[in-house]
């Protein structure tokens, strides 16, 4: 994941724990500028952030001191820092708990906010808007990355705690200076807290996503030292000297890895070293002056690596696919773009403030199974069929086109027409995902049926998870149960219980 | 030289009580949704128990050992790795079913489990179980020099408290207290709790009022702590503060522990408030009733403890008690089993 749980510290509170950062140009206006973190991984419906950290999104002005396989971006010294603290909850007068916090603006000025307030809040003269609250995670990871293989997205439906700062770019950050950037984010504790030993400068700290998860973590990498909390300890923009041999050979090694994960060899020594070398400054580059775009991320360490002019503003927007155009980057060197088992994450970004979707709510659960005294075999030859009709509710199924997106259209012995979609079927693993398209008053609804070898005979396990849209979420979950049990009940003679 | 957190020291700072507990129950429902979607998800099983087991013993959430064999079922049934098989144990463990726990290890390490992951839950069974106390200490000694960090530390000063060792433990639990540099309360309410109980029941001569201070510690950093506010309010009924004792126990009359209930009877019966009390035996008995037909290994002693007292049933909780020594003859499973011996001998 993009920086998710990335190491035994950022483990304690969750909400200190530093998932993503983005930089992109406002969709509402091209003269602003959008930077935004998000913290605590998969939260659900009713996170909140802690009353005791100090999140921060930092900026420093970058020049390109070198290119090729000498690549270098050098950040200067000064800072632009916004830095928000949130209070502990109180009630309203209906008794809601809410959350208020405050944003430091660059120049010392702050910026009260309430948490969940999808205005924001912004300086009289409109020139910075911000944002906190909970969010649906923009990132989706759709790999194994140890063994780079397929998946469905990691993070669906999973929610995040976001912060997003707006600001006029000409005002806030001057690019007649210089238009391009580094960003970092980081989540910092109270100092002076441990008796016995020094205080940790902060607990979470994130500049391109995946510099812990999968290059300092390489997860094919055995027998390996887990830097991650000894990276997140190190001061961003400013790793030290004795520290950076160890942080780059790791790099070195873990690109190496990567590039021989297809088992080619795209990276020669030296343009891998260099791209090690530009990696081990973590800061999330982005340049003003140019487009920022879905696809732009990363392209300025790619073309300064090759030895050329960038021609986009890097960043990183709310739909970049960006781990599929890391993972590109690293196996093959963009030779064949690697498309992961995900196109998007669980809902895009949206084109007003504050730019991430609402908050994705709970999905209900049915899962109901049925221990059958038959192989997995020959029970999955009569239910693994996508358009066969052994349901004994069902009166017809239809099927329209073939392999996977086929369509097949249930009728019902109640007259219901149902139309479901096959996602994904496995005969070798008996297993078989599909959704539902119409005909239920549901939405995300993913649903899997699997059987499974157990003792002498199987089991088979129906499960789905979905959001009732017309009725009560109870009377569906009913309604889903019963079609599940019944189906599974009518297995029992055809196959015999097992005992 | 070392400092360590002083009674005069207000402790680390951390995130408020309140906002960890929501945060744990945002992250465990989370956890839960994506196990729905794919039981196999990397990591996400694990999450669960670590968040159920939080759930179980800071906020008397003790519904949380039947969602826990729940996820053991449908995990072992999606999962035909070692992965499953560890969490198995995992869930047995916490129930206190470390006969069915070792199974489940011994399992792992035929499929080929990360030794780390056995080992880990072999020294937990073995101090549970009061078994093989020498190895356990020098391992758990090596595991907290090589860290030091308090997870590691806590278990140390538990295993020294366990074998008398008062004076080193509460060095252990207040080094545990200020080496801490993170911000999650879960961990310093534990600490607070465990130097509470070692001044409040395990030395030989009690001294509430540390004890008090340490639970009230532990309250501070989160308010929903149950078993905390459990505890200090026993030691305010004691000192005849009934209305200290009765508002610490009301909040958590919400949870699901039945040792609320019980306590908070016997801090109404000192208030001649019989019929509630009454009430509220019933409530502990029919609670307890229940949680030992589910669970009976894991809430034997606390059962046993319940019937020699209020619970008024020394029958019953001398068969709780030798069940709960069979499981796990430590030294305080024998003696109060000797001790209810005794009363049920002597009634």
């Amino acid at each position: 994941m993009s920086d998710h749980v990335d190491g035994p510290r950022s483990i304690g509170d969750p909400a200190a724990d530093l998932s993503d950062l983005f930089a992109f140009t406002s969709p509402e206006s091209p003269a602003r500028t959008v930077l935004a973190a998000c913290v605590f991984p998969s939260a659900g419906e009713d996170a909140i952030f802690s009353n005791i950290i100090n999140y921060s999104i930092a900026v420093r002005r970058v020049t390109v001191a070198s290119v090729g396989n000498s690549a270098k971006f050098q950040p200067a010294d000064d800072e632009i820092r916004f830095s928000f603290r949130f209070d502990v909850l109180k009630r309203d007068a209906a008794g809601k708990a809410i959350q208020r916090g405050v944003c430091t603006l660059p120049e010392g000025g702050e910026l009260p906010l309430t948490v969940n307030d999808e205005k924001g809040a912004s300086t009289p003269e409109g020139d910075i808007r911000v944002f906190a609250g909970l969010r649906s995670d923009p990132f989706y990871l759709a790999w194994d990355a140890g063994e780079l293989k397929r998946l469905p997205n990691l993070l669906q439906h999973t929610n995040v705690l976001c912060i997003v700062v707006e600001f006029d770019t000409r005002r806030v950050l001057d690019p007649t200076k210089g238009s391009l950037f580094g960003a970092i984010a980081e989540t910092v504790p109270p100092q002076q807290r441990s008796l016995i030993a020094p205080a940790i400068p902060r607990i979470d700290w994130i500049g391109r996503p995946e510099q812990t998860n999968i290059r300092l973590y390489n997860p094919a990498l055995v027998g390996i030292d887990d830097l991650r909390d000894l990276w997140n300890q190190q001061t961003p923009f400013a790793i030290p000297k004795q520290l950076q041999p160890l942080f780059l050979q790791r790099l070195k090694d873990s690109l190496a890895n990567w590039d021989m994960r297809d088992g080619k060899a795209d990276w020669t020594p030296d343009a891998l070293a260099a791209n090690a070398s530009v990696f081990l400054d973590d800061f999330l580059l982005f340049d003003v002056a140019k487009p920022i775009n879905d696809e732009s991320h990363l392209e300025i360490e790619k073309s300064t690596i090759s030895g050329l002019p960038y021609q986009t503003g890097g960043g990183r927007t709310v739909d970049a696919n960006s781990i599929d155009i890391l993972l590109t980057w690293l196996v093959n060197r963009d030779r064949e773009f690697l498309q992961g088992g995900a196109t998007g994450a669980t809902k895009p970004g949206i084109k007003v403030f504050p730019y991430f979707a609402t908050p994705n709510t709970e999905l209900q659960t049915v899962a109901e199974s049925v221990e059958l005294a038959a192989t997995p075999d020959d029970v999955w030859s009569l239910i693994g069929q996508f358009g066969g009709a052994w349901h004994p509710l069902t009166a017809r199924v239809n099927l329209t086109g073939a392999g996977i997106g086929q369509l097949r259209t249930v009728l019902t012995l109640d007259g219901q027409k149902i139309v479901e979609r096959l996602e994904a079927v496995d005969d070798a693993k008996r297993v078989l995902r599909y959704s539902i398209v119409a005909g239920v008053g549901v939405s995300h609804y993913t649903g899997t049926l699997e059987v499974k070898l157990k003792g002498s005979g199987c089991v088979v396990d129906w499960r789905a998870q979905f959001l009732a849209t017309d009725k009560t979420d109870r009377a569906v979950k009913v309604m889903v149960s019963t079609w599940f049990k019944t189906g599974l009940e009518s297995l029992k003679p055809r196959f015999g219980a097992a005992a | 030289m070392t400092a360590f957190v002083e009674l005069d020291h207000p402790g680390p700072s951390a995130t408020d009580g309140e906002i960890a507990a929501i945060n744990l129950e945002s992250a465990r429902r989370g956890a839960w949704a994506r196990f729905a979607q794919d039981p196999s998800l990397p990591g996400v099983a694990e999450a669960i128990v670590d968040d159920e087991r939080l759930a179980l013993q800071f906020l008397g959430d003790l519904d949380a050992l039947d969602r826990l064999d729940v996820l053991a079922l449908q995990f072992a049934r999606a999962d035909g790795s070692s992965r499953a098989v560890l969490v198995r144990a995992e869930v047995a463990s916490t129930a206190h079913r470390f006969d069915d726990a070792r199974g489940y290890l011994a399992r792992a390490a035929q499929m080929g489990a990360p030794r780390e992951a056995i080992e880990r839950q072999v020294l937990a069974i073995d101090q549970a179980c009061g078994v093989k106390l020498d190895a356990v200490l020098a391992a758990r000694r090596e595991v907290a020099t090589a860290s030091g960090r308090l997870e590691d530390l806590v278990p140390l000063g538990s295993l020294l408290a366990d074998l008398e060792r008062f004076a080193e433990a509460d060095t252990v639990y207040r080094r545990a207290l200020s080496s801490y540099d993170d911000v999650s309360p879960f961990p310093l309410a534990w600490v607070c709790f465990q130097l509470g109980m070692l001044w409040g029941e395990l030395v030989p001569e009690p001294d509430p009022n540390l004890a008090a201070i340490w639970y009230r510690r532990a309250v501070g950093y989160l308010p929903g702590y149950v078993k905390a506010r459990v505890h200090l309010a026993e030691i305010y009924a004691s000192q005849g503060r009934m209305g200290d004792a009765e508002a610490l126990l009301l909040p958590a009359l919400s949870s699901s522990d039945p040792e609320v209930n019980w306590r908070f009877a016997d801090v109404l019966t000192a208030q001649g408030r019989f019929e509630q009390a009454e009430r509220q035996l019933d409530t502990a008995r029919s609670g307890f009733e229940q949680l030992l037909e589910r669970h009976l290994l894991a809430f034997a002693d606390h059962a046993a403890e319940f019937y020699a007292g209020s619970g008024n049933d020394h029958r019953r909780a001398l068969e709780l008690a030798r069940t709960n020594v069979d499981n796990r003859p430590t030294r305080r499973a024998v003696e109060q089993a000797d001790a209810i011996a005794m009363i049920a001998d002597a009634a």
